[in-house]
């Protein structure tokens, strides 16, 4: 369980999270949705540690982030942060390879294994000998995926669940690579892991998450299952634009069509 | 049969070479760069051996090695002036090539490792202006400011006052060149050139306010020379340099790490503020005692890192020792070039530097603009 309690966060002076309050249980896909500028990444990195809290706390699985040395923060979560640049020739797989620094483990046949079923899960099986900086976004996206995956290859690890904050992680895939990556995400947390993810494409997210948190100018708005967070109200409190939400039939899923909005 | 042998070890050989070629394809470069490497080891071997035995006068190595040997016609084979010639003014000077070639190829890797950038080099970026500053400032106020330093730390003075000068600079310039994890390459090179201009004016002052003998030491030191090579300067130089270069293994996975962004490098469980403040001291002091016992020795620093990347990739695990062996062969035989080309004279071997490296940094610049995050 990642629990955020009372968290505050002040970035160059100005206070972008008040004091807000989330939990992320494992085994279930927790999305955080919002409009720009909202504070989602920014929440997503005081999750991660990489950002310290002006008040309140981060836990994961129970432990405070705060006595956690980045070794063990390392063996507890992964985080895919929105675009990577890299001004160094690296290949797929030297990236890739980056993520099992955390594993003091040598170059073993096992860690071959698991580089290779982490490129192959992200549909980039063959780019293993390609330059990163010679690959589109969508595809440096999901090599770092890889890399995430190598780091977090198991879901549960000495009977504790472990997470992946994932910042955008679909943002500039192509449909279809969409689907394969939020697919994987979902695998990740029936497996016992949990998913924490800043998403734009509200339809993606109701599809696949399994609780989503809306937020608006730092401060959670609503949460809960999509169905439930995604009404013609929040729409027009939290993006401003008035619009149907409507459910697929069958599943009740809902989503919304930008056709039906109006400013 | 040993025809067969030669084959059997020819195919052998072949076969090696395709195992090698198909990793590479797959991305991986662990077993070329280990190659590599052995490559290395032979070839500073044998640059260092032939760098012994040319120069300006004959002296016959083998003489010299059976004279070490000390077999019983020790005392007729080698005369004093061969024994001189070898031990005291070729033996240093190769070996102080070798440690301070090895130190700026390093500290070039190092840096631009810190930096996440291929063009972050001490000599460029100023790091050996403030090293001169801090040595000039030595030999000029000398013993008025500092007797109590020379008394203290002896021949040690030097190097230590380069070191100070060297991270002072370094760290101004990762405050400045630095927001919040990420380094502005445009604000890394412009600071550079504006701490640069600064501590060569302060040098300046310094040279104005010297007295004769002070300018005479000041300008033969800052000429960029090996020529000066003498067992009291790898006394003073060798213990920091060997010190710092064994510290940089260890930052290997924290600064193939770092190639991701500082985040990214935490996120993947690394003390990153920790790591970083070992690189800059490490490369302070590498290039503070360089510049202490050679003056000014420009682009080894950025041209041995880039060309190994090119062969071996980038991986900081094979880089840094790669880097070492190649710095030093590389300084030893630009040493031999500046004092042959124009022997018996001798060329400052920061010139010989200079025109291998800076056509070669050009060609770098119109290879790669846009990998370099210019």
């Amino acid at each position: 369980m990642i629990t955020v309690s009372n968290l505050s966060v002040r970035l160059g002076g100005r206070q972008v999270i008040h004091g807000i309050s989330l939990e992320a249980a494992p085994g279930a896909l927790t999305a955080i949705v919002g409009p720009n500028g909202c504070g989602k990444t920014t929440t997503l990195k005081a999750i991660s540690g990489e950002l310290a809290p002006e008040s309140g706390s981060v836990s994961i699985n129970g432990r405070n982030l705060k006595g956690l040395k980045p070794w063990e923060l390392a063996l507890k979560r992964g985080v895919l942060p929105q675009s990577t640049v890299i001004s160094f020739p690296f290949t797929v797989r030297e990236v890739v390879r980056l993520g099992l620094t955390a594993g003091a483990n040598a170059d073993t046949k096992a860690n071959d294994r698991i580089a290779a079923d982490a490129l192959e899960s992200v549909d980039l099986g063959g780019f293993a000998g390609r330059f990163y900086q010679e690959l589109s976004g969508g595809e440096q996206q999901r090599v770092q995926l890889a890399r995430v995956l190598c780091q977090i290859s198991n879901p549960v690890a000495d009977g504790e669940p472990r997470y992946l904050l994932l910042d955008e992680p679909v943002s500039s895939l192509d449909i279809r690579h969409q689907l394969t990556i939020m697919q994987l995400a979902r695998r990740f947390c029936e497996q016992g892991g949990g998913v924490i993810a800043v998403m734009h494409d509200l339809n993606l997210t109701a599809m696949f998450a399994d609780r989503m948190i809306m937020m608006k100018s730092g401060v959670i708005r609503a949460s809960g299952a999509p169905g439930d967070v995604l009404t013609d109200e929040t729409m027009e409190a939290v993006f401003g634009c008035r619009m149907q939400v409507s459910a697929m039939p069958a599943a009740g899923v809902p989503f919304v069509l930008p056709q039906t909005a109006t400013l | 049969m040993p025809r067969s042998e030669a084959l059997d070890r020819g195919m052998r050989l072949t076969a090696f070479a395709a195992d090698i070629r198909a990793e590479w394809r797959s991305g991986n470069r662990a077993r070329l760069a280990g190659v590599v490497i052995v490559l290395l080891v032979v070839f500073a071997a044998a640059t260092f051996v032939s760098s012994i035995m040319t120069g300006a006068a004959d002296a016959s190595l083998s003489n010299v090695v059976r004279w070490l040997l000390g077999t019983s016609e020790a005392d007729q084979v080698l005369s004093v002036r061969d024994r001189i010639i070898i031990l005291d003014i070729r033996l240093p000077r190769a070996v102080l090539g070798m440690l301070v070639g090895a130190s700026l190829a390093v500290s070039g890797v190092v840096m631009q490792g810190l930096f996440r950038n291929p063009l972050a080099d001490p000599g460029l970026v100023g790091v050996s202006s403030g090293a001169s500053l801090g040595a000039v400032l030595l030999i000029v106020l000398g013993s008025a400011v500092f007797g109590p330093l020379f008394a203290l730390f002896g021949f040690y003075a030097l190097p230590i006052a380069a070191f100070v000068g060297g991270l002072v600079t370094t760290l101004l310039l990762y405050r400045i060149a630095t927001r919040g994890g990420q380094t502005s390459v445009a604000t890394l090179l412009l600071a550079g050139i504006a701490l640069g201009a600064l501590t060569g004016a302060f040098t300046g002052v310094l040279i104005f306010m010297a007295d004769d003998k002070q300018l005479r030491d000041v300008t033969f030191w800052g000429l960029g020379s090996l020529a000066g090579a003498n067992w009291t300067k790898i006394g003073a130089a060798a213990p920091i340099i060997l010190l710092s270069l064994a510290v940089t293994p260890f930052l290997a996975r924290g600064l193939n790490a770092i190639t991701l962004g500082e985040a990214a490098a935490f996120h993947m469980g690394i003390p990153v503020q920790r790591m970083k403040n070992i690189a800059i001291v490490s490369v302070a002091a590498a290039t503070g005692a360089s510049v202490a016992v050679s003056g000014g020795i420009g682009f080894v620093g950025i041209v041995v890192p880039h060309l190994l990347r090119l062969v071996i990739g980038p991986d900081h695990r094979y880089l840094i020792p790669a880097s070492a062996l190649l710095g030093g062969t590389l300084l030893i035989l630009a040493d031999m070039i500046a004092r042959t080309i124009a022997s018996p004279a001798e060329l400052p071997i920061g010139i010989v530097t200079a025109f291998i490296g800076a056509p070669f940094f050009l060609w770098i610049l119109l290879r790669g603009r846009t990998t370099m995050g210019l």
